[in-house]
């Protein structure tokens, strides 16, 4: 099992955490600034399946999608139906929403099972336990104050690693 | 075992095609149905871009680029939506509920009979809403003849 990222959003839409982990050669932050023959073969091409994209800009695509499906499964199937995670030929993604509308996002490799609950585990054990109960955080997360502390950073690393194995 | 519901998106993102199989989803007006064909298709594409990882290249040798294949399955806690894009960009949503096992060989044959009976209609223009007696038919008594 391979864990890529780990999203938090708050209720007002923002990303308020985020945390990658494995990110092949050659992708995103990783690339280097000189042009290699395989994109100037893309290029040539049609526009390249996988362009760069900053941090941000892929956790406000994450968010327009688990919104939009979210919707879409509230629509279809009535509204105690919950969206629960997507699959595509690359990868998969596990969505949880607390009660007072966090999303919790964690995209894995496609043979990961059902995260629902290691979802609800995070938020539960880590981030009630050390942003909610953290005097020193405030109440909302504008920009992601108070989240990324070190406790919460570590036990997080922690809870991954131990997951994995 | 339970088939809701079929949906056809064209590659421009409009619905062409939508039949209920069976109750149990919630009843969109057709022009809710519009509305949620085109957000998938916008969400379709993004999915693409959003893959962790570069795209494992197939062992067989050949030139063209690989791309990333959008969303395929969407879980949800009341059903599952399986998506089964055509190499021109049709795509065939298919929504079942949660443990429904086949889907792909079911969205495959739904794929084969939208080939004999609609893609070898004269009288069907492409793009178009279908309107084929013949697939209704062929569609509703594969689906009901599945045990």
């Amino acid at each position: 099992m391979v864990v890529y990222s780990f999203h938090i959003f708050d209720r007002h839409a923002e990303c308020i955490y985020s945390k990658r982990w494995h990110q092949a050669p050659g992708f995103s932050s990783m690339k280097s600034d000189r042009p290699r023959s395989g994109e100037i073969l893309a290029a040539n091409g049609d526009a390249p399946a996988n362009k760069t994209l900053s941090r941000e800009d892929d956790a406000k695509l994450i968010f327009g999608v688990v919104f939009s499906l979210r919707n879409m499964a509230s629509r279809l199937g009535g509204d105690d139906n919950s969206f629960l995670c997507y699959r595509t030929k690359e990868y998969k993604l596990h969505y949880y929403e607390t009660l007072t509308r966090m999303k919790f996002v964690m995209i894995t490799d496609t043979k990961t099972n059902n995260l629902q609950l290691i979802l609800h585990q995070i938020w539960a054990t880590l981030y009630v336990e050390y942003v909610v109960k953290n005097p020193l955080s405030p109440a909302e997360h504008a920009g992601g104050v108070g989240v990324a502390n070190e406790l919460f950073e570590s036990a997080l690393e922690r809870f991954v690693t131990t997951m994995l194995v | 075992m339970v088939v809701f519901s079929l949906l056809v998106v064209n590659k421009a993102g409009g619905l062409v095609f939508n039949r209920e199989f069976h109750t149990g989803l919630a009843t969109l007006s057709s022009n809710d149905l519009l509305i949620l064909a085109g957000t998938f298709h916008g969400v379709h594409a993004i999915t693409r871009q959003l893959a962790p990882a570069p795209v494992q290249p197939p062992n067989t040798p050949q030139n063209f680029p690989v791309r990333a294949s959008g969303l395929e399955v969407l879980e949800s806690s009341h059903f599952r939506l399986n998506c089964f894009q055509t190499i021109t960009g049709t795509k065939f949503l298919l929504i079942t509920e949660p443990a429904q096992p086949n889907v792909e060989i079911i969205i495959r044959r739904v794929y084969e009979l939208y080939a004999d009976f609609v893609m070898k209609n004269p009288f069907y223009t492409v793009e178009m809403p279908i309107r084929c007696q013949k697939f209704d038919a062929a569609l509703d008594h594969f689906i009901k003849s599945r045990p």
